[in-house]
């Protein structure tokens, strides 16, 4: 069964793609935080205005009532009404800011304030230096004029959308220039692998074939270890050419799906890896139940072969491995070296590596997970430092089983 | 009828014969002087709280001034003081100078007589 896959598998694309939007994001984050915050010093200095305006038109009421209470001081008792205004309403306090009147409507006043907003109210206060009637704060009200308002929002709104798209416009553009060292380096180091890798193939096979080849039965015992030791190694140059074959090429080509008895895949990757594995007396726990799954042979075989190396890999010298096959998951559990906490997250991007005392390019994982995204299946790795990693794939529900 | 109205009369009288009668700190030691002077005491008050404005600021002020009256801190004006001159200092003591201040300034007080 020949399925082509359309979906874009390169996580070399992604994580660019992905550096890309973190920069971009960043960046208009940083652009609406500085846009607002011209926008409030905006409204705020356009406030300020109409406070000023404001100013200027109260002082004047201001002083008209002072002259209405002077009078009113200068013939108390005989008259005893408070000078009103329609234009305006007010309120008189002593030095001691105790009530003597008010006609305001609101009485939210402030007495360290010389105009303010209290609600749908502008309040305006002026100090007295003759305190008629005892007056000395004489607070004068008016009904806000919000016309200003409506119109400072619709200005901000429409320049603020204004100048958004066009910052946006040049942050496309920083941040393609930005990206540019690290998407050469990368580029470097993939044209580096994938010449590499061409190199690789004839050796390599020649290696493994002629091993496969010796009678060891005629060999010395000293010269049998040698040629294991020799197989171990050729196998482990082997994996990594392989990985680095499907990494160059196996995307590029459409997968071949088939039926595949995932138990009998793993025995014999499995029996492959158990000459590495002896080499560091690690033992390998195998539980394993019958599935059969619907995938490119040569894709599942990168996902098991790259799970069974690092367990091997990055394991403590003795010891174990435990491989569980179930209908719903396979798991890969080692007991090996572990990795912090905060850095689980990180594990499957490509060139991480997180101990440099095994060699790698840190593309394994990375394939595995591109492989697991193609398939949408779910990855969930637990591990902890110095005790061991526990890598669980777990088949959609959907999953074809024969 | 007529009854009710000799009865009210005569509840007025009396009452008025009362307040004539009320005496009181205040009655005996300010309004004798000054019912001779040409400003009465409503404008001095009405002066004291152009000047003073507050209450607790206003009584402390008066009780001051009337302790050691000087012209320099008088709220009269100088053709008033250079006809009159200040008064003597008070011999009311303390708790006596705070009642007739405090009768002062219920007195005049202006506060809930603006409408």
């Amino acid at each position: 069964m020949l399925a082509s896959k359309n979906r874009d598998i390169s996580l070399h694309h992604n994580n660019e793609k992905q550096s890309l939007w973190r920069f971009l994001s960043l960046y208009i984050f940083l652009v609406i935080v500085l846009v607002s915050l011209l926008s409030i010093f905006y409204y705020q200095s356009q406030e300020e205005l109409m406070f000023s305006n404001m100013r200027t038109k109260l002082s004047q009421y201001a002083n008209e009532q002072v002259k209405n209470l002077k009078i009113l001081h200068h013939y108390f008792p005989a008259k005893s009404q408070y000078p009103r205004d329609e234009r305006f309403q007010s309120a008189i306090y002593d030095i001691e800011r105790v009530f003597i009147f008010s006609t305001l409507k609101n009485n939210n006043i402030d007495f360290d304030k010389e105009i303010y907003r209290v609600g749908d109210k502008i309040h305006f206060v002026k100090y007295l230096d003759d305190y008629y009637l005892g007056a000395k704060y004489l607070f004068i009200e008016v009904d806000e004029d919000r016309a200003w308002h409506h119109e400072t929002i619709i200005q901000i709104i429409a320049i603020g959308t204004v100048a958004l798209i066009i910052l946006g416009i040049f942050g496309i553009f920083f941040v393609k220039i930005f990206l540019r060292p690290m998407r050469n380096s990368i580029e470097l180091l993939d044209n580096f692998i994938k010449d590499t890798t061409h190199e690789l193939n004839t050796p390599i096979s020649a290696i493994l074939a002629n091993i496969e080849m010796m009678d060891t039965e005629i060999m010395a015992q000293k010269n049998i270890k040698k040629l294991r030791r020799i197989n171990v190694a050729a196998k482990t140059v082997s994996h990594l050419y392989q990985d680095l074959t499907y990494l160059v090429l196996g995307h590029q080509t459409p997968s071949r799906d088939e039926w595949i008895d995932l138990r009998e895949l793993i025995a014999a990757r499995v029996e492959y890896f158990s000459l590495l594995a002896d080499s560091k007396k690690i033992e390998i726990a195998l539980d394993l139940q019958e599935r059969k799954i619907l995938i490119d042979s040569a894709k599942i075989a990168r996902v098991v072969d790259n799970l069974i190396s690092n367990a091997i890999k990055y394991n403590k010298r003795a010891g174990k491995i435990k491989i569980i096959l179930k209908e719903e998951y396979f798991l890969v559990a080692d007991t090996g070296i572990g990795i912090e906490k905060d850095k689980v997250a990180a594990i499957f991007d490509r060139y991480s590596r997180f101990n440099s005392s095994e060699g790698g390019f840190g593309i394994g994982l990375n394939i595995v997970k591109s492989i697991l995204n193609e398939y949408n299946f779910d990855v969930r790795v637990n591990s902890i430092l110095h005790q061991g990693t526990t890598i669980k794939i777990i088949f959609p529900k959907e999953a074809p089983n024969e | 009828m007529n009854k009710y109205i000799s009865i009210f009369i005569l509840l007025l009288l009396f009452n008025q014969t009362v307040i004539a009668k009320e005496d009181n700190i205040y009655t005996r030691n300010c309004i004798p002087c000054h019912e001779y002077l040409p400003s009465s005491l409503e404008r001095m008050f009405m002066s004291y709280l152009k000047v003073y404005s507050g209450e607790l600021t206003l009584k402390e002020s008066l009780k001051a001034f009337l302790r050691k009256p000087d012209k320099e801190f008088s709220v009269m004006s100088d053709l008033f003081l250079d006809r009159f001159d200040v008064k003597e200092p008070t011999t009311l003591t303390e708790a006596e100078l705070k009642e007739a201040v405090d009768i002062y300034w219920r007195k005049y007080n202006i506060r809930n007589k603006l409408h």
